[in-house]
């Protein structure tokens, strides 16, 4: 069971940064919230979302579990204007999501959970160093980065942190000390990620004035950061490329 | 659950095994080391191919989206994956020189968590119909990622044997007639019972769960299926109506309408049509299936008949027309009014739940007649059965004064043999006659047409391995616009280019008019042909339904008799 009402553009922003990575994806309802975790097809990427109930307008639920299609559900809220409300209803027995926007309402034909790709397995990691940058910046950094090449590292050297793009003829480089950024955990680290990948989990990391970077040595990257107002998060976790000797 | 590593490796082991009957034997042992949910998959990845023939289901990967899915996986760039193809020729050795190269490879989640349990036949197979199922604009994506995560996971040897198979081309040698004999070896089963079954299906894997489960038994038991097309029998040319008559004794003659052999099955008013190719073109047809609908008196039934193109002045349009009906996919219904079809009918092969193939034709035949009310749009041609050789030249002139191939001459007491061009069915037909053959590689042209294709080089079909030995080329020779429309047709085929030589998929059949087979060491089928000229591209055929290597060399024979 879940009735929810919600601001059309903090749900868009929510299924953008779910459907960078995946086009569908199992929805855990809960009186709490609404949470996701899901891996991208490749393995490469995963994403964990968390919405709590105190974002909704109005929120009531019980357990469940749903299938979305993610594009079908982004293509729906086209038609919502920035300050419109979305209403949303699941009617349990139909596996039907009913969705009305300003007077227009949709019924969505859910997916079997089943039939999506199972949660993943997060792997433990420890990564030593932990930087806090501005999501604009960020964004910004990596789309210089894929001018020239389609892979970039990142790391720590003493209390800089670092991006650095190699292409087959020219570089890039920018580094941000201490006084640049919003914070910094020193720490050994340096890990080359693939830019499509950076590009696609910038786009909603742009949105936020602080995004975490947790990284390692040819370690994956956590990127962390909320979302409406602090009453939800996103993490993306995404596996290097690694450099043979 | 057996590893896809297994699979590779014996992949690997057949690719150095020289006899067929050898290869029987290791595909038979695999056959029976796989579980009974594994088996049809494995099945079909022998025969390199990942779906069973009726399935609509496509895997969609051409050589493009496979380098860029190599590419990302490996590191390395999609231009240096085309110069190591180029040097290799070869997909699978590409896929291992790209992966173990590796300047910067993307690693996956697997590397940094503590087990990692390598991949599953049926895992590979999920992530392929996960890839042929995904669809809309951003499907491309999702099927690079999916290639992606497989090329991730695979050790060097199963990296070689995904390759081959997203393009559905495992070049190992195993064809149709390998595994039927694999099947019959692996689970006692009779031969001839395995290849009924497999003609009345069109599906092997299918075959292989009935001969595990229960040997013979089950094997016979396994009958049509309403939707799932049959294979279709075929004729033998008669060099003459005389001997088709010393040959048959009393026959059934019929005309050979110049159209596209179809299958229909009919549920109710639930309609599928069945190209030639065994191809759904249901959608394509709607006058077709509304004919059927409501023209055919039967709840459920399988016909077979010949869709012609009616020009103004009464005679069959080109063979073109027909296939522009066949091959739409939009404005269906414009193109239907602009070029209408009639359906003749001239076999029923099941009928309100009876499966009429074992019925002599005669029965068949008075089945059909009765249960369909003819009409502009459909119709029971005449059949005449008769011994008099008179009559049938006079019907057979009949049917080229109006415009079609010539006439079908059938014994009128056999059974419907599916799949089977055997000599209960013989044709009749004025011209020389023309080899059917797929075209397997290609040429740039010189100067002018250096961007165009120039010439073709040939195959017929060896049923046993799934090879298409070559036998020739061919030269176009004719307009730069012919020329640029081959060319375009071919460029989603391209396999490998080095210098101005092209390997293409073989897919395309060509009809070649020739003046003579001679035998030949040049080319690897161990013939070649005199004065090849290319009569019509025969989009309705499959290459599997190209030339044999074992009728090229009857006709060779029958040359010097």
């Amino acid at each position: 069971m879940l009735e929810a009402t919600i601001d059309a553009s903090l749900l868009k922003d929510s299924i953008e940064s779910l459907s960078v990575l995946v086009d569908e994806a199992r929805v855990h309802i809960s009186p709490e919230g609404i949470g996701v975790k899901a891996v991208d097809p490749a393995n490469v990427a995963m994403v964990s979302f968390e919405l709590q109930a105190d974002a909704f307008d109005e929120y009531q639920a019980e357990e469940s579990e749903i299938g979305l299609d993610l594009t079908r559900v982004l293509d729906i809220l086209g038609v919502a204007e920035k300050t419109d409300k979305v209403r949303m209803k699941l009617e349990e027995d139909s596996r039907k999501l009913s969705i009305s926007i300003g007077g227009i309402s949709y019924t969505l034909t859910l997916l079997d959970p089943s039939t999506i790709r199972a949660e993943p397995r997060i792997p433990q990691l420890e990564l030593p160093a932990e930087i806090v940058v501005n999501g604009k910046g960020f964004s910004r950094t990596i789309k210089a980065a894929e001018k020239i090449s389609d892979h970039m590292s990142m790391g720590v050297e003493g209390e800089t942190f670092f991006l650095e793009a190699e292409g087959d003829t020219d570089r890039m480089r920018q580094e941000m000390p201490r006084d640049e950024l919003i914070s910094i955990t020193p720490g050994p680290a340096r890990s080359l990620f693939s830019l499509d990948y950076l590009s696609d989990i910038a786009k909603p990391a742009s949105k936020s004035n602080e995004v975490t970077l947790q990284i390692g040595n040819d370690f994956p990257i956590k990127i962390n950061f909320e979302i409406a107002g602090g009453r939800g998060k996103v993490g993306y976790l995404l596996a290097p490329r690694i450099e043979s000797e | 659950m057996t590893s896809f590593e297994y699979f590779a490796d014996t992949c690997a082991s057949i690719e150095q095994i020289p006899g067929s009957l050898e290869m029987t034997d290791v595909i038979a042992k695999l056959l029976k080391e796989v579980t009974i949910d594994e088996l049809p998959v494995v099945t079909h990845f022998v025969m390199g191919s990942v779906f069973p023939a009726w399935s609509d289901r496509q895997m969609g990967v051409g050589n493009r989206l496979l380098y860029t899915a190599l590419s990302k996986s490996s590191g390395v760039s999609e231009e240096e994956i085309e110069n190591i193809i180029r040097k290799t020729g070869d997909i699978g050795e590409t896929a291992v020189q790209a992966l173990s190269s590796n300047p910067a490879g993307q690693s996956t989640f697997s590397a940094f968590t503590e087990e990692n349990p390598g991949m599953e036949i049926k895992e590979v197979y999920e992530r392929f119909t996960h890839i042929a199922d995904t669809a809309g604009k951003r499907s491309q994506g999702t099927k690079i990622k999916n290639l992606q995560y497989l090329f991730n996971s695979a050790t060097p040897t199963e990296a070689r044997y995904l390759a081959r198979l997203a393009i559905e081309q495992l070049r190992i040698g195993v064809g149709e007639g390998i595994v039927r004999d694999a099947i019959s070896k692996a689970f006692e089963t009779d031969v001839a019972a395995v290849e009924r079954a497999f003609m009345l299906t069109n599906d092997l894997g299918l075959v292989a769960v009935a001969a595990c489960n229960g040997g013979n038994e089950e094997v016979q038991k396994l009958d049509i299926q309403l939707n799932r097309p049959v294979k279709m029998m075929l004729a033998q040319v008669t060099p003459s109506i005389q001997s088709a008559l010393n040959d048959l004794g009393e026959v059934a003659v019929e005309w050979k309408f110049d159209g596209a052999r179809v299958q229909i099955h009919k549920e109710g008013n639930n309609i599928h049509i069945f190209s030639r190719r065994l191809e759904n073109v249901t959608s394509s047809l709607p006058d077709v299936v509304e004919a059927v609908q409501e023209n055919v008196n039967a709840d459920t039934a399988i016909l077979e008949g010949e869709a012609v193109a009616i020009g103004e002045d009464g005679k069959p349009r080109a063979f073109q027309d027909i296939l522009k009906r066949f091959r739409r996919k939009y404005d269906v219904e414009a193109i239907a009014k602009s070029i209408p079809l009639k359906l003749n009918l001239f076999d029923m092969l099941y009928f309100n739940g009876e499966n009429l193939i074992d019925s002599p034709l005669r029965k068949r035949r008075e089945l059909l007649f009765q249960n369909v009310q003819s009409s502009n749009r459909i119709l029971v041609d005449r059949q005449i059965i008769t011994d008099n050789e008179e009559e049938i030249q006079e019907i057979y002139a009949d049917a080229l004064r109006a415009g079609h191939e010539g006439i079908m001459i059938k014994k009128p007491d056999a059974p419907y043999s599916p799949g089977k061009r055997g000599k209960n069915w013989l044709k009749k037909k004025p011209l020389m006659e023309t080899l059917d053959l797929v075209v397997i590689g290609a040429e740039w042209g010189y100067g002018r047409r250096a961007n165009l294709i120039g010439s073709y080089a040939l195959g017929c079909y060896d049923p046993d391995t799934g090879k298409f030995p070559a036998i020739g080329k061919v030269a176009t020779g004719i307009t730069d616009e012919k020329l640029a429309e081959l060319t375009t047709l071919f460029s989603d085929l391209i396999v490998y280019e080095a210098g101005r030589k092209i390997e293409l998929k073989p897919e395309i059949v060509f009809e070649i008019a020739f003046e003579e087979i001679q035998k030949s060491p040049n080319y690897e089928s161990g013939y070649a042909l005199r004065f090849p000229r290319l009569v019509n591209v025969r989009d309705d055929k499959s290459p599997e339904e190209a030339e044999s290597l074992e009728r090229i060399g009857e006709i060779y024979h029958s040359q010097r008799s």
